[in-house]
């Protein structure tokens, strides 16, 4: 897929910070992904450590915890969906690890 | 003496358990949250489930979720005796009356602030669950390289 940008992007480094800022909106058909913390989004105040249907799409197939950066969700619920993965995995409602 | 505190205590018991057991765990638990003047609100059996990973020998359990108001003692006693208890294979008590709170908090003022702009703006701001961006791809063009003339 890299030849989708092979013109551009040539030399470019990329830039966190910037892609963080950048909602402007800008033409010339490049455009950011909105990210949205999910728990923000759906107004849900409490992590439930035992409602495995919400922990799952934080956890891929690795078992690790999916990082803000990509998952986008906010400093807060994902400290508080940190403390909520490790009580699912000590009860066994989810891996700590998966081969 | 001392606070009151609402705990929510899941055990996880072994698969060679019967029905029955599982029934006498519950009512030991009772019994100690009774000696200690703490009150059982909920019980919830969730049934036997598989469990994510082998405990000991166990591929499954049955799992018991209780929630207790009582206080610290009671739990501690509560998880000494669930330690020593060889057909619980796993437990966690997790103290949850502050988290629920905050959660209550945060709830009402957010229903508050929504009430107000509601009637300010006269529609409804029933907010769709926003979408997630799942697509792997999309991130793969990112790490590519971003044109360095963002700022315009």
């Amino acid at each position: 897929m890299s030849g989708e940008r092979g013109g551009r992007g040539r030399g470019g480094k990329k830039d966190d910070k910037d892609k963080k800022g950048g909602d402007r909106p800008r033409g010339g058909g490049f455009f950011r992904r909105r990210r949205v913390c999910k728990f923000c989004a759906d107004k849900i105040d409490y992590i439930n450590y035992k409602d495995v249907r919400l922990l799952t799409p934080f956890i891929p197939e690795r078992g690790k915890i999916q990082p803000r950066r990509i998952s986008g969700t906010c400093a807060k619920h994902q400290r508080a969906l940190q403390t909520a993965i490790s009580r699912a995995r000590q009860l066994a409602l989810i891996p700590y690890v998966t081969e | 003496m001392s606070h009151t505190r609402q705990y929510e205590l899941v055990y996880i018991v072994s698969p060679e358990a019967s029905e029955p057991a599982v029934a006498e765990l519950h009512t030991q638990v009772e019994q100690i949250v009774q000696r200690f003047n703490g009150t059982l609100d909920k019980t919830e059996n969730w049934g036997r489930r598989k469990l994510a990973y082998e405990i000991g020998k166990a591929r499954e359990g049955t799992y018991v979720v209780e929630t207790i108001s009582g206080s610290g003692e009671l739990v501690k006693e509560i998880d000494r005796r669930l330690r020593v208890t060889d057909t619980i294979i796993r437990h966690l008590i997790v103290r949850v009356d502050e988290d629920l709170r905050v959660a209550d908090r945060l709830r009402s003022e957010r229903k508050a602030t929504q009430a107000r702009r509601r009637t300010a703006r006269g529609l409804p701001p029933e907010p769709l669950p926003s979408e997630r961006r799942g697509d792997r791809d999309d991130m793969d063009t990112d790490d590519l390289g971003l044109e360095p003339e963002v700022q315009r």
